[in-house]
């Protein structure tokens, strides 16, 4: 059994889902509602793999929503996370993937000291944050999209926006290992941190975002932001790629022209069965065919019965990790969305 | 997202802390002498049962006096009115069922509703507590989870029989938990305790125990969503 822990985007979009799922009483509430209301089971669903190979999940959202950071309810954001992984190990689940800010939440506020939630003492080899699988997708996008535009990525130049975390410093490992890249821009806010990237990677330029971006082919972006940020298409260069591998996916409508192209980052496509609705209600363009890759590592994973936390702690990701998962995805039917 | 969720500094000799105090320990001591009362009179009613019921009642007893106990340490008069006032519309129902051969609506008072009450206020308070409250505050929980189950155990065994009976008890008691968790929201957070951290563990505990009986997640959250209701 695997689980995946998700939630929604804003609140409004909450109150649209409360409203289409049935319950309108919900619909109306503002955040505070949300800030109270206990994660709940929304699903339970089947997986075929294209090997033929059948595995069960569950579903929970957490009731976790953007706006908890923005307003600085961050008692509230901790809470729903901690909840909805002492409900998934209540519900016998193997492995969990934690979407989303979920796991942002969990590395930023250091949440591996709350063990005891309740009655129930988390054990974290029971979770994984995905971001392995998620980390290796990008790299891959990078290079698909990279060849289906003819960059030539051995001339072309990848800025890394987000460098330092766990998601850009694996990008950043798989694109000086595995790729002919050029040049690397690191782009990330503490300047420590960088550094210990640039060494670990032996190459890579330390940069302000405004003085990296303009020289990019592609912008690989996974820094996540609540509040977002503001980009000026004029600067970019023409053509370039700007892989969106942030949360929430919203570069699209920052930035609009034609020779900038938007990818949405971190997403695959899959030929798997799965009779879930939930994708549906995370907004995805094609439901049926598409979903997080964090989450389809946890999918991965119970395929596999690799029942492991796959991906945790900051910064352990390697490229064996990447190239090993990176097989598992291959193997059941996953591809990067490009 | 660094600057954190610090836990403000609490003075527990100050006014206003022993202040808020004595509701909230009236609360709780006011809330164990009902389940007792609750138990004694279900085991009068479920003679088979009786011994197990009674056993139960005079665990919640002990808890009363450990919070006795509690007020006392700090110096504290609980206020023991105010408390009788605060669970007097939960009483009022109980004892109308009770009345009324209603035994599923008063296991969804007592069972169900003050026990996840409770357990949701104890766990926030423990890591709050002063110390000699934290101590007592812990041994009260680990007996909980003990007994919790009895009133859900006995609406699980007679969930078909009993399922209109336990939504309509909801219906008509839920609003009023609302109520009490708003009543009380001031003094729990002299306490350092959020009302939303109050609610949420209430729901999960209140949502679980109607998981347990045979309700379906759309249920629960149907019924959970009574609560919104004005009384």
């Amino acid at each position: 059994m695997f689980g995946l822990i998700g939630h929604l985007t804003s609140l409004e979009h909450a109150q649209s889902v409360a409203e289409r799922l049935g319950y309108p009483e919900y619909a109306e509430q503002g955040l505070d509602f949300w800030c109270s209301a206990p994660p709940a089971l929304i699903e339970e669903f089947t997986v075929k793999s294209i090997t033929g190979q059948t595995i069960q999940g569950k579903y929970i959202e957490s009731c976790f929503l953007p706006e908890m950071l923005a307003t600085k309810r961050f008692k509230a954001a901790i809470r729903k996370i901690l909840n909805a992984m002492a409900l998934a190990q209540k519900e016998n689940i193997e492995i969990t993937a934690l979407g989303g800010f979920s796991s942002i939440i969990f590395e930023e506020f250091n949440l591996k000291d709350n063990k005891q939630i309740r009655n129930v003492e988390l054990e974290f080899e029971r979770f994984t944050t995905g971001n392995t699988h998620t980390a290796y997708i990008i790299s891959r996008q990078v290079e698909q999209i990279a060849a289906k535009l003819g960059i030539d990525l051995s001339k072309a130049t990848v800025a890394v926006v987000g460098a330092t975390g766990d998601i850009g410093s694996a990008v950043c490992r798989w694109l000086e290992r595995k790729t002919p890249t050029a040049d690397l821009l690191l782009v990330a806010r503490n300047q420590e941190r960088l550094k210990e990237l640039q060494k670990e990677l032996g190459r890579g330029k330390i940069m302000p975002l405004e003085t990296a971006i303009p020289e990019a082919d592609i912008i690989v972006w996974v820094a996540s932001m609540p509040k977002g940020v503001e980009i000026n298409v004029e600067t970019l260069k023409k053509p370039c790629v700007m892989i969106d591998g942030g949360y929430p996916k919203n570069l699209d409508t920052k930035v609009q022209h034609p020779e900038v192209i938007v990818l949405k980052g971190g997403i695959v496509e899959h030929s798997l069965d799965i009779d879930w609705q939930i994708m549906e209600i995370v907004n995805m363009d094609v439901p049926a065919r598409q979903m997080f890759a964090c989450f389809a590592e946890a999918i991965l994973l119970e395929f596999e019965q690799y029942h492991t936390n796959f991906s945790w702690g900051r910064n352990q990701i390697t490229v064996e990790k990447m190239e090993t998962i990176g097989e598992f995805s291959l193997k059941h039917g996953f591809k990067p969305l490009i | 997202m660094t600057e954190l969720t610090t836990v403000k500094e609490l003075d527990y000799q100050s006014q206003e802390y022993k202040d808020a105090y004595s509701r909230i320990n009236g609360i709780v001591i006011e809330g164990e002498n009902e389940a007792y009362q609750n138990y004694i009179s279900l085991g009068e009613k479920l003679s088979e049962h009786q011994e197990e019921l009674n056993r139960l009642a005079k665990m919640e007893s002990r808890h009363a006096k450990g919070f006795m106990s509690c007020g006392k340490n700090l110096g504290v008069t609980p206020d023991m009115g105010y408390a009788q006032e605060f669970f007097s519309r939960l009483h009022n129902n109980f004892q109308t069922a009770l009345k009324e051969d209603k035994i599923a609506t008063c296991f969804v008072i007592q069972g169900l509703i003050i026990e996840a009450f409770a357990i949701a206020a104890y766990h926030l308070y423990i890591p709050v507590a002063d110390p000699f409250a934290r101590k007592i505050t812990e041994n009260v929980v680990q007996d909980e989870y003990t007994h919790l189950n009895f009133g859900e155990a006995w609406l699980k065994a007679n969930f078909d029989s009993v399922k209109s009976e336990i939504e309509e008890a909801n219906r008509q008691n839920l609003p009023i938990v609302w109520q009490m968790l708003n009543e009380v929201e001031a003094d729990a957070a002299v306490l350092a305790m959020e009302k939303d951290a109050l609610v949420e563990d209430f729901m999960i505990s209140y949502g679980e125990a109607l998981g347990n009986i045979g309700f379906t997640t759309r249920e629960i959250m149907r019924m959970s969503s009574h609560g919104l209701k004005t009384v």
